[in-house]
């Protein structure tokens, strides 16, 4: 089963499901670098994506950019454009197209990364979500399979997450806490790591 | 931390229609319904001028709408950019046919929505140029100036953009003067007690009751040293030692001084900050033109001051000097 608007759907109803759960967390996450409250923001971003009405459009691309919309609607922070970038980049690569396999994901992910580093001038190696995508999209390369895609996907984020915790951030206010940001997980990169475990569970739960 | 706040979902829009209800020279425009502007609208052949921020700050971002200060000015929930809507919103209903000056502070979510929704408004035929507010210089070295927080000290970039445009200057001089009071303003701040974003679970950084931190930003960023309270002349000797040494400013030169508190910081302290500032100044032959002491860019209910210092030429004093009128501020 390919992807397809219904599993944009799901996923973002399943998403916001969790939210609730890992909104204080990741608020806590943030707390130690930021102004704690990502997992708020987030939680705001996803239930905007949630309210979404998909059910008119069989177009994937039309579903992302729609996504991509609604969370520039609900939030200014920088992850959360980062995040508008990246599903605008979705939109464009699969505009038209009712059906998108699951082995392009990989190079969907790469194309992401490329428009949020020019738009938000991060680096691979910055510690920052970028990382954890290009983990994810190493991941899922030549996988065809929802099923194993769920798992690598989840396997990717972990190991950026581990490899990327005793790491000091590079960029933006972060940087300037080496010493808080050694040994601390990027809230960003958390989020994701936590909404993929998120997914894994579900999947196997249903 | 206590706030009077019915819930923290709905501060900024209940702030936004308490704003208005005093305020009936601003109006809440846009499909973003998070954009204020002057209730008069674009003036035709004016350059238009835009800004945006996060809320938490008033009098900034918002405040600062009026006649020979802003045209519009977008805002985000407490501490985030403006989102890309919004900022679209702003830039066009700035417009009034001679193009649109973004100008607001450098930070990441802000720079990543504006350049976002300049993009999108090229094909509408909309010309923009974009300067950044970077006088906090506790932010960054002096050989990365351009990676410099915007503070309190873009208020005399509004000031000086926002006077030119009223005289019908074009778009590309708006600009020039704007990055001109940009390069010609420093500002450093203290930070004595934290804020707490309303929908956050904890203040925004922790310090204890008898320490200060001097260099921290206006969103609890990192600054040079934390220790123990000093004197309030010595806080300001040592303000004025590091503004100086970054720009410094030449015996009988003239500057405009602001003193601004943070939100929790008594006006009474605030003018305690100023006469050390001002004995200073006029002893070193420096001349000080409008002086401002008050709460002009905030952070909620933190609590501490920053000092500013705004070097004037001619141009940039008869600009300073010119009729402007906000809710915030009057000239």
């Amino acid at each position: 089963m390919p992807i397809t608007v219904q599993t944009l759907r799901d996923a973002v109803a399943r998403s916001d499901a969790r939210m609730e759960r890992l909104e204080d967390p990741l608020n806590a996450a943030d707390a130690l670098l930021g102004d704690g409250d990502t997992g708020s923001m987030l939680a705001r971003v996803i239930e905007k994506m949630a309210a979404t009405d998909l059910t008119a459009t069989t177009d994937v691309g039309a579903a992302f950019n729609a996504l991509a919309r609604a969370t520039m609607a609900a939030t200014g922070s920088s992850l959360g454009t980062l995040l508008a970038t990246a599903l605008l980049t979705f939109a464009k690569s699969t505009k038209g197209r009712s059906e998108v396999p699951w082995s392009e994901l990989s190079g969907l992910i790469e194309q992401a990364i490329e428009a949020m580093k020019l738009r938000g001038g991060a680096s691979l190696g910055d510690k920052t979500i970028l990382d954890a995508l290009h983990r994810i999209a190493q991941s899922l390369t030549g996988i065809d399979d929802a099923s194993a895609v769920a798992l690598a996907a989840e396997t990717g984020a972990r190991a950026a997450l581990e490899h990327f915790q005793p790491l000091p951030c590079k960029i933006g206010r972060a940087r300037l806490f080496p010493e808080k940001s050694t040994g601390a997980h990027d809230p960003g990169m958390l989020a994701l790591h936590l909404l993929l475990r998120c997914e894994e569970v579900s999947d196997r739960d249903g | 931390m206590k706030k009077l706040i019915n819930q923290p979902t709905s501060y900024v829009e209940e702030m936004l229609a308490g704003l208005l209800l005093a305020n009936p020279g601003l109006t809440l425009a846009g499909g973003s319904q998070r954009v204020i502007r002057r209730t008069s609208g674009a003036r035709t052949g004016k350059v238009g001028i835009a800004s945006g921020g996060g809320s938490g700050h008033l009098p900034l971002f918002t405040g600062y709408v009026g006649e020979g200060l802003l045209d519009t000015c977008s805002i985000g929930n407490v501490f985030e950019g403006p989102n890309v809507e919004s900022c679209e919103d702003a830039i066009r209903l700035a417009h009034g046919g001679a193009g649109v000056l973004c100008l607001y502070g450098n930070y990441g979510g802000d720079r990543m929505n504006f350049d976002m929704a300049c993009e999108l408004l090229d094909g509408e035929g909309i010309a923009t140029r974009t300067v950044l507010g970077t006088d906090d210089i506790a932010s960054a070295a002096p050989a990365e100036a351009h990676k410099r927080r915007g503070v309190a000290g873009i208020l005399y970039a509004y000031k000086a953009a926002g006077a030119l445009a009223e005289s019908g200057a074009s778009l590309d001089e708006v600009a020039r003067i704007a990055q001109k009071a940009v390069d010609a303003t420093r500002t450093i701040g203290v930070a004595l007690s934290p804020c707490r974003v309303p929908t956050a679970s904890a203040p925004n950084f922790s310090i204890a009751d008898d320490e200060i931190e001097m260099g921290m930003g206006i969103h609890g960023e990192p600054g040079i040293w934390r220790a123990k309270l000093k004197s309030a002349d010595a806080i300001v000797d040592e303000m004025l030692e590091r503004l100086l040494a970054d720009r410094p400013i030449a015996d009988g030169s003239r500057v405009s001084v602001l003193v601004n508190g943070l939100g929790a910081t008594p006006l009474e302290e605030l003018f305690i900050l100023y006469r050390r500032t001002h004995h200073i100044l006029t002893e070193r032959g420096i001349t000080i033109v409008q002086p401002l002491v008050g709460n002009y860019v905030t952070s909620m209910e933190m609590a501490g001051a920053s000092l500013s210092l705004h070097l004037l030429d001619a141009e940039l004093e008869k600009l300073l000097l010119a009729p402007a009128s906000c809710p915030f501020w009057k000239v």
